[in-house]
C-alpha cells in the first residue's frame, strides 16, 4: 500500500527573489529603488516577516501540507520564523530546523509546547546533527564525530521525557534533569514530529530510534539508505517515514522548463557552454548547485515529467517531499495549481481501490 | 527624560479579578464553563488557545498608551520567545520585553532569535535577563549551576551575545561558553541591540548588573529600601564607570476612590488560605528580602500596607511578587511620581485581570503622572507645563 505523500515547501531564510542570486524580497538585500518621480508607498512597510508570511499563506492556499524552515547559519532564525508562519496559517505544518546546541532539551521542549498550544499542534522539528564543524564551533558547539549523535540521542530522550512524563529525572553525559516534566496545559500535547537526515550509519541508527521522518537528498544512495533505515527501525520496533528534499523546476512543457533552467543558469553566473545536462540515469539536474545551493540536485521538466520523477521516488518508499523553488510565492502557487493535482486524481483512484 | 511604561502580560493564564484565585483565562487551570480562549467549544477543539487572549492584552496595552509588555518565563508559563514571535505581527509599536534565564538557551541562538525578531518587528525586542530562581525549579529546567556562578554565567552569556551581534568573526573562551569564528549574518547584525533590563537583588546580581544593565530592575519595596538598593547599584556601577537607569515592577490596584480600591483587596483577602503564608523554595534573595518588610503573622489586610498605598500581599491574591500599589487613581499616580523622583526611569506595571486593568491604568492613572521635572511642591508647576505645551 502506498501512503498518501505529503508535499512541503522550503521557506527562504535569506530573502527571496525573482533571480537566483537576488535576495531583495524579504529585505535581505536592498530593494531596487523606483524612479524618484514614482510615488513609492513601500518604505519600511514590508519587512522580512511580511514576506515570510506571504510564503506561508501561498503554501497554505496552494494546498501544500507544510513548510520547512531550515537551520541556516547565514540566514534568519528558524524557530522565530516558524512561530510567525504557524500564527499566520490554519492548516500548515511547519518544520523548524535547529541543532541540539541551541538550548537545553527542556528549554527547546518548553518553547515548542507553547507553540503547539498556540497552533493546534502543527509544529515539527528537524534536527541537524552532523553540522559543518566550522559552523558548529561558531555556534559554540565543539563536539565532533559520534559524540554528536550521542548528544542528539540524549537531547531527544530528555525532550520526549519531560514532554510525556511528570517527575522525569535523567542523568546523562550531556544533560541532567531532576523531577522535570510538563503539567497541564503543556502536558498531553503531540510531541513535534521529528525529522532527521544523513546517510552515515550513526544517522540512520539515530533516526531508527527517534525520527518520525528521515529526510534524504537526491544525491544519496536511496536504495541502500531506505533499506538500512527500515531494517534498523524494525529492530527497534518502529517505522520511520522517508522524505526527500527536492528542488524542482516544473513548467507547461519540457521545452519551456529547459528554457527557464537556462535562464536561471545564466542569471546565476553560469556560461552557456557550461550548461550541465541532466544525469541520463536519474534525470537529476546538477545545475541546481548554482541556483538552490551547493550540491543540490533536482528535477526539471514538464509537470507530467516532474510528477513521473516523484512517482519513481514514491515507488522507492519516499512519502514526504520537501520541494524548493524560487521565487517561493509564485512557485508555491504553480506547484499547487499544476503539479499537485496530478497526484490528487491518482489518490482518489487509489483510495477508491482500497475501499 | 522619557519614562518607558510597560504592562506585564500574564503568560500563565489570568484571573477575572483579585477577588478569587481562579484562573479562567487560558487553559493553565482546568477549563471550566466560561473559560476564555480554552481551545474547546462544544467538546471539540476550536483552534483557539491562550495566545489569542495574550494578543488581546498586547493590543489593549498598545492602544492604552503602554510602550510594550513584559513576557515572564517560569516553568508554569508559556515561553516568552514563542509568545513574542506569535504576537510580533499583531501589534505595531508594542515592545516585547522577553524574560529569560541564561543557561537554558545558548547565547548564539539567543542572538539569532533576537535579531530575527528585531527584523520582524522593526526593533521592538527588549531583554529582561534573570539569573535568580534556583532550587527545584532550576533542576526542573535541567540546570544546576550555583547561585553566584549563575551571575558569572550571565556575564559571559551577555559578552558572547554582544560579541556575535557585531558580526564577528568573534572568538570567546570562558568558563561556560566557547565559540570560534562566531557572528550574525550581516542583515541580522545591523539590527539594534535590545535594551537590557537586569534583575536580581543579591550582591552578585548587583555587581553583574553594573557591567551589563541598561536598566536595573527591582520588585517594588518600601521606598526607603528601594532608594538604598538603588544607591548600592549606583555605587557598584560608578566603580565600573557605568550608570544604569532604574526600573520597578509594580502591581497596581487603582480605583476611582481609595475606599473602592481597598474594598477590592478586602474581598480577595476573605478567600486567602492561611496556609498560603509560606515562602516558596529557592535561593532568590529578592523574595526573602520582600518578605522581610512584613512582620508575620498578619491578621488584617491593611496590616500589609507598609507605607501609604504600598501593599505587600499581592502574592496572596495571585501568583507573583508581593508588593504593589493600592489606592485611588490619584494616589497611585502620586506614588509612581515619587518613584520617578527616586530615579526610576521605567516601570513594568501589572494588574489582574491584565486586559481590563491595562485599559483602566492606561486611561485613568497614566494621564495623571507629572514626571520628575514637575514633581515640585509649587502649585504652579503643572500650569507652567501646560502653558509650555
Amino acid at each position: 500500500m502506498t501512503a498518501v505523500p505529503e508535499f512541503l515547501v522550503t521557506v527562504p531564510t535569506r530573502g527571496d527573489g525573482r533571480h537566483p542570486l537576488r535576495r531583495d524580497r524579504g529585505d535581505w538585500e536592498e530593494r531596487r529603488a523606483l524612479p524618484a518621480f514614482v510615488t513609492d508607498p513601500r518604505g519600511g512597510v514590508s519587512g522580512p516577516s511580511a514576506h515570510i508570511a506571504q510564503v506561508g499563506r501561498a503554501a497554505e492556499i496552494a494546498g501544500l501540507d507544510g513548510a520547512l524552515v531550515p537551520f541556516d547559519p547565514d540566514g534568519e532564525e528558524s524557530l522565530v520564523l516558524a512561530a510567525g508562519l504557524l500564527r499566520g496559517s490554519r492548516h500548515l505544518r511547519v518544520i523548524a530546523g535547529f541543532h541540539a546546541g541551541i538550548a537545553t532539551p527542556v528549554y527547546a521542549a518548553k518553547l515548542s509546547a507553547s507553540l503547539q498550544r498556540f497552533t493546534g499542534g502543527r509544529l515539527d522539528w528537524q534536527i541537524d546533527v552532523a553540522l559543518d564543524p566550522v559552523v558548529a564551533r561558531a555556534h559554540g558547539d565543539f563536539l565532533q564525530g559520534g559524540d554528536r549523535y550521542a548528544r542528539a540521542e540524549e537531547f531527544l530522550t530528555v525532550a520526549k521525557g519531560v514532554w510525556h512524563e511528570e517527575g522525569f529525572t535523567y542523568e546523562g553525559v550531556f544533560y541532567q534533569v531532576l523531577a522535570g516534566g510538563f503539567q497541564p496545559p503543556n502536558a498531553g500535547l503531540p510531541f513535534p514530529r521529528v525529522h532527521l537526515g544523513g546517510i552515515e550509519p550513526g544517522a540512520l541508527a539515530l533516526s531508527a530510534r527517534h525520527a518520525d521522518v528521515h529526510l534524504f537528498d537526491p544525491g544519496q544512495n536511496l536504495d541502500v539508505g531506505i533499506a538500512g533505515l527500515g531494517d534498523r527501525a524494525a529492530a527497534e520496533g518502529r517505522a520511520v517515514a522517508c522524505g526527500l528534499r527536492l528542488p524542482v523546476l516544473a513548467r507547461e512543457d519540457e521545452e519551456e522548463a529547459w528554457r527557464d533552467a537556462r535562464g536561471l543558469w545564466a542569471l546565476a553566473g553560469g556560461a552557456d557552454e557550461d550548461f550541465p545536462a541532466p544525469d541520463p540515469r536519474t534525470g537529476l539536474w546538477p545545475g541546481f548547485d548554482r541556483i538552490a545551493g551547493p550540491g543540490a540536485l533536482g528535477l526539471v521538466g514538464s509537470y507530467e515529467g516532474v510528477a513521473a520523477g516523484i512517482r519513481a521516488y514514491r515507488d522507492l518508499g519516499i512519502t514526504t517531499f520537501v520541494l524548493s523553488a524560487r521565487p517561493t510565492v509564485e512557485e508555491a502557487y504553480r506547484l499547487g495549481e499544476r503539479l499537485l493535482p496530478l497526484f490528487a486524481t491518482e489518490f482518489e483512484r487509489e483510495t477508491a481501490h482500497v475501499h | 527624560m522619557s519614562i518607558d511604561i510597560y504592562w506585564r502580560i500574564g503568560t500563565h493564564g489570568d484571573q477575572p479579578s483579585l477577588r478569587r484565585r481562579v484562573t479562567s483565562r487560558g487553559e493553565w487551570a482546568p477549563v471550566v464553563p466560561g473559560s476564555l480562549a480554552p481551545g474547546v467549544r462544544h467538546g471539540r477543539r476550536d483552534g483557539y488557545s491562550y495566545v489569542e487572549h495574550m494578543a488581546d492584552v498586547a493590543r489593549a496595552s498598545e492602544v492604552s498608551g503602554f510602550v510594550g509588555g513584559l513576557l515572564p518565563s517560569f516553568p508554569f508559563t508559556d515561553d516568552p520567545w514563542a509568545t513574542a514571535a506569535a504576537l510580533a505581527r499583531e501589534t505595531t509599536t508594542y515592545r516585547f520585553m522577553i524574560a529569560y534565564q541564561p543557561g537554558f538557551l545558548h547565547p548564539v541562538q539567543a542572538a539569532r532569535m533576537s535579531a530575527t525578531l528585531q527584523r520582524a518587528t522593526g526593533g521592538r525586542v527588549v531583554y529582561n535577563v534573570i539569573s535568580g530562581g534556583g532550587g527545584p525549579a532550576q533542576l526542573w529546567w535541567g540546570d544546576r549551576v550555583d547561585h553566584d556562578d549563575r551571575y558569572a554565567r550571565t556575564s559571559e552569556f551577555l559578552d558572547v551575545l554582544k560579541g556575535v551581534w557585531n558580526g564577528g568573526p568573534f572568538d570567546y573562551e570562558g568558563r561556560f561558553y566557547r565559540v570560534e569564528g562566531a557572528g550574525l549574518p550581516e542583515p541580522l547584525a545591523r539590527q539594534p541591540f535590545p535594551e537590557i533590563y537586569f534583575s536580581g537583588s543579591s550582591k552578585a546580581a548587583i555587581e553583574a548588573a553594573g557591567r551589563h544593565a541598561d536598566y536595573y530592575l527591582s520588585w517594588l519595596e518600601p521606598f526607603p529600601d528601594l532608594a538604598a538598593k538603588f544607591g548600592q547599584v549606583r555605587e557598584h556601577s560608578a566603580a565600573l564607570g557605568t550608570a544604569p537607569k532604574f526600573a520597578v515592577r509594580v502591581d497596581v490596584l487603582a480605583r476611582e476612590t481609595e475606599e473602592a480600591a481597598w474594598d477590592e483587596i478586602r474581598r480577595g483577602w476573605e478567600h486567602v488560605d492561611p496556609a498560603a503564608l509560606v515562602s516558596p523554595d529557592g535561593d532568590s534573595v529578592g523574595w526573602l528580602r520582600s518578605q522581610s518588610f512584613v512582620s508575620w503573622p498578619v491578621r488584617h489586610h491593611r496590616e500589609l500596607e507598609v507605607s501609604p498605598n504600598v501593599w505587600g500581599g499581592f502574592h496572596l491574591l495571585r501568583g507573583g511578587p508581593a508588593f504593589g500599589l493600592v489606592g485611588s487613581y490619584a494616589q497611585v499616580a502620586e506614588r509612581l511620581d515619587e518613584l520617578i523622583g527616586l530615579g526610576v526611569g521605567a516601570f513594568i506595571l501589572a494588574g489582574v485581570p491584565h486586559l481590563e486593568e491595562a485599559y483602566r491604568v492606561g486611561e485613568e492613572v497614566l494621564p495623571l503622572l507629572k514626571g520628575h521635572d514637575l514633581r515640585v511642591a509649587s502649585p504652579f508647576g503643572a500650569a507652567l507645563s501646560d502653558s509650555r505645551a
